[in-house]
Order: C-alpha cells, then structure tokens, then sequence
C-alpha cells in the first residue's frame, strides 16, 4: 500500500475527540450543557451562554448540502487524481445547523449535488490513525 | 447611532504605488518603500514627518511587516506601528487605525502600506498547503479545499440556490471590471473580454471560472492620513474620511457577509445613505463576492444584484460605478489597499492621472476613466470585514 499523500489533520486539545469519534466511525460534536446547543469548529466555551460544561454527543449519520463548489483545479498536486471533486458545507441532522462540517460528496455525478441535497456520512478510513468523514447521497 | 467623532477631522492627503506585475525581481521590503516614498512626496512631506506606520496580513506575515519598513526608512520617532491579522478583509480597517491615530494625537501623519510579491511567491506558498495542516485548516484542507476558490465558493452557491443569481450574472461583472481596466495604465489585464469569453473560459473551482478569479499580483500600495486642519496645506486637495468600521460578526446565511453588520454603523456614523454614495470600490477576489459587498452595503435591494449588473448599473457612467480602476479581478490583488488609490485619484479635483486621457478629462469611454463629479466614495473590505466612507474636499 502506498502512503497517503493527502495533507492530514493535526488535531488540537478541543478538536482531539472530534477525530477519536470519526475513528470510531461516529460523529460527536460538543453540545452545551447549560444551554443545550451545539457548536462548531470545537472550543472550550459555549459561544451562546459562556457556560464551560459540555458534553461530546453522538450526532445523527446523516445531513444535508447547505452549499459547495467542485474542485476542477487542484493547487495541491496529491488531489490532482481526484479531480473534479465536490467540497460540501453539510449541516448535520438535528444540531439546528450549528454544526455544519465541510467535507466532500463521494459517488455522486458533481453535475446532481444541489443545495439541499441529503446525504449521509461514510467513514474513509485513510490511515490507521486517521478517519475522515465523508458524505453520500442518502 | 450618532455620526462618528471622526468624522471629517481626517484625510488621506498622499498615495503612491509601485507597478503591478507578476514578478517584481525585488524583495517587499523595496515595493514597501518605493509605494511609501511616492506617497510622502504626494502628500508634501518629508520622510521624518511620519510618526506612525500601520499594515495588515492574512494568516501568516507573508507580507512586509510594519516595524522593518519603518526601521528601513530610518524613522526617528514613530509613535505608533500596527500589522493587524485581518487579511484582505482589513484594506479599510488600516485606514480607520491611521485616522484614528491621528484624531486622538497619538500620531500626526500616518503612512498605510501594503506591499507583497503574492505573485512570485505564491506557489511556495501553496506548496505549504500540501502539508498537514492544524487550527481551522484541520477540518477544511484534508478534504481539498487549499484555494480561496473553495472557502468563498459556497456563498456564491447559496446566493445561486436562494436568489437565481447565474454565472451570467458574473460574466456582467467581470466584461464590466475589464473594460474599467483598459482605461488604466497600471492594470494588469488591459485586453477586452467579451461575455461569451467568460462563459467559455474553463471552470476553476465551480461556482467560479478562471474570468470570476482574480490574479495575484506583486506591487506595493501606500497612502499619508493626516489631520483634516494639516490637509489645508498638502499639495493635493485633501480627501476626507467620514467614516469607517473594522471588525466582523455573525450573519445569518453564507448568501450575506458581514457587510449587513456594518452598512448600518458606517452610513450612520457618515450621516448619509447608500443613495448619496457616488463610487464604489468594492473588494472583488472573486465576482460574486464583488457582487454580494454591493447588496449587503445596501447600493442594490438583496437578491437583486444579478439584473443589475447585468444592465450595466456597475459602469463608469451607471447608477454607481463599481471599481472604476478594475479591481483585484483586472487591475491587480493588493489586498484592497489599490482601493483606496483609485477612490482618492477620483475624489481629487484633478481627477485620476493614470488613464489614457491626454489632458483634462473628456468622459470619453475610449479613453477616459473619470467618473463625472463624484461626491462620495464607499470602499470595503473582505465579507464586509471593514469599510470607509471617503468624500472629496
């Protein structure tokens, strides 16, 4: 097997158990304990009530294209073979669209992805320590 | 909202620019100096009546940083320096820093620089890219998205999906920019485009073709603040500062920027309305986002920015000439800053220097770049992330 070439996450202390989960083949993203709300990119403190307890909570496997492009140049070479390639926002199910991953669309023609489209998550698993999540059609 | 306290107590009395190219041969270091030095001697002064130096930067310093060019020009006392992280959102947001400056009496004459080889550079810089990457970039890049293409592409996409807004609609603004471009001697794409160019010009990252795409550019900007009371004895007439913002907020779509934060403020802080802006120079990476500052800095209903540029509203001679000079799409990518130079040339009594006119100006579209007597002038920044309202003396 040939090493993945692709640039790889570098997680932080507040993003480390995002990339766990998707190496568990789950999603989880922070939800407020005092508030209730998601949020997203990770961060130690609720941005809507301040409060600092919150709970890494499993999100639902599927969402819908909130917007994207398609990659028909790629200014990293590693990507060159995939090209075009669709770069999706998805706002994942039941998180009031506060957690909204970009990510790309797989086996789906990039002339059918709409705004609006649902999908639903596939784990790619890229190296042994890292697993990206991906989206496909529902 | 009252108006802002500082409001015409300030005004840019110098600007000087190096030429835009795509391989300057020098460090930024000389651009920096050579577009500052331009702008002193515009402005009347001499080097030493600098006390303060402001520039801006996205990401990572790639760019001139403040203290070496003020160390280069040999300042012997600068009483305030700032590079600010705001990248190409913060072409107005430096200006603001220097009136600012000079309305407390920290500084009396403030140089505003931007100066980059982003050009020659540029693919060193993409290379890094390739690399692992931390912070935000952790959760875009391991999916492909390395080009500035695929972080403003999808507002482009949802304003596409929420108003019917059609690459058509960019083709408008980008044929229109040209033609703006060929009437100016320092703009870097200076041969004409046709619609049917731009709809058959290759797809880069989708929404966007390579004509919806700005270049990147090497070449240096810079401009002289000073108080409104010293600007009576400049060389030129002054161009005053009404009012400014600098700094961005939550919006509730990616088809609107921060732009519908700070149009409110920025009008009310001027005392004026989106009906009394005579020129626009908005900040263009891509057309679409050209095309959303102008709706969100409330020059056109939300929504309906496709018809109008379409029928030409953006031209030297429409509703509200939209960069007058080209922009970053056909004039050149200096982060903005090259705004400002445009906005101050047509606020001047002289009017802008660097068309094809020989002598006073004729409005001849042939030649002339000269917008007929304008009276104000809007400029932004990136998604809204600052902006300023100028007025000629």
């Amino acid at each position: 097997m040939t090493a993945y070439a692709k640039p790889l996450p570098q997680p932080d202390l507040d993003t480390q158990p995002y990339w766990e989960a998707c190496k568990g083949h789950e999603l989880r993203a922070q939800r407020c304990n005092n508030c209730g709300e998601f949020r997203w990119p990770p961060q130690a403190f609720c941005p809507e009530c301040y409060a600092w307890e919150f709970t890494w909570t499993k999100l639902s496997r599927t969402g819908m294209v909130y917007s994207f492009v398609v990659v028909h140049y790629a200014a990293v070479a590693s990507f060159q073979p995939d090209l075009p390639y669709v770069i999706a926002h998805i706002a994942i199910d039941g998180t009031n669209e506060r957690v909204r991953l970009v990510s790309n669309v797989i086996d789906c023609p990039w002339q059918e992805v709409r705004v609006g489209m649902p999908v639903r998550v596939v784990f790619d698993d890229v190296t042994a320590e890292v697993t990206l999540a991906k989206f496909r059609p529902l | 909202m009252p108006e802002q306290a500082i409001k015409d107590k300030t005004a840019i009395v110098g600007i000087g620019w190096t030429p835009f190219t795509r391989q300057s041969g020098v460090r930024t270091l000389t651009l920096a100096a050579q577009a500052s030095l331009m702008a002193i001697n515009d402005a009347g002064l001499q080097v030493q009546d600098i006390d303060g130096v402001v520039s801006y930067f996205h990401k990572r310093p790639e760019t001139q940083e403040v203290r070496d060019l003020a160390r280069a020009l040999g300042l012997k006392k600068c009483n305030f320096q700032f590079y600010s992280d705001g990248g190409g959102g913060w072409n107005c947001g430096a200006v603001l820093a220097g009136a600012m400056l000079v309305h407390s009496g920290v500084c009396k004459n403030v140089l505003v620089f931007k100066a980059q080889n982003r050009y020659s550079e540029g693919r060193a810089a993409r290379a890094e890219r390739a690399h692992d990457v931390s912070g935000a970039d952790q959760f875009t890049v391991p999916f492909g998205a390395h080009h500035a293409a695929a972080s403003f592409g999808p507002h482009a996409t949802a304003h596409m999906a929420r108003y019917g807004t059609t690459s058509l609609d960019f083709a408008h603004l980008a044929v229109t920019e040209r033609s703006h471009a060929m009437l100016n001697k320092k703009a870097m794409m200076r041969k004409p485009m046709t619609i049917a160019e731009h709809q058959s010009s290759r797809w880069i990252i989708y929404p966007f073709r390579l004509f919806d795409c700005c270049q990147e550019t090497d070449g240096a900007v810079a401009l002289v603040i000073t108080s409104a009371e010293r600007a009576r004895d400049g060389k030129h007439a002054p161009v005053y500062v009404m009012a400014g913002i600098g700094g961005s907020g939550q919006t509730a779509g990616l088809w609107e920027t921060n732009g519908v934060n700070a149009a409110p403020l920025l009008y009310e802080g001027a005392g004026i309305t989106p009906r009394d802006v005579s020129i626009a120079e908005i900040y263009d990476p891509f057309t679409f986002m050209c095309m959303v500052h102008i709706e969100d800095f409330g020059l056109v209903k939300k929504g309906e920015i496709g018809p109008w540029v379409s029928a030409g509203h953006n031209r030297l001679d429409g509703v509200v000439p939209v960069n007058t000079h080209g922009g970053l799409l056909s004039e050149g990518h200096i982060a903005g800053l090259n705004h400002f130079i445009e906005a101050v040339q047509q606020l001047r009594p002289e009017g802008v220097v660097d068309d094809l006119c020989e002598g006073p100006h004729t409005y001849d579209r042939a030649t002339c770049r000269q917008v007929r007597s304008p009276e104000v002038a809007l400029v932004c920044g990136e998604g809204g992330g600052s902006a300023m309202l100028l007025r000629k003396a």
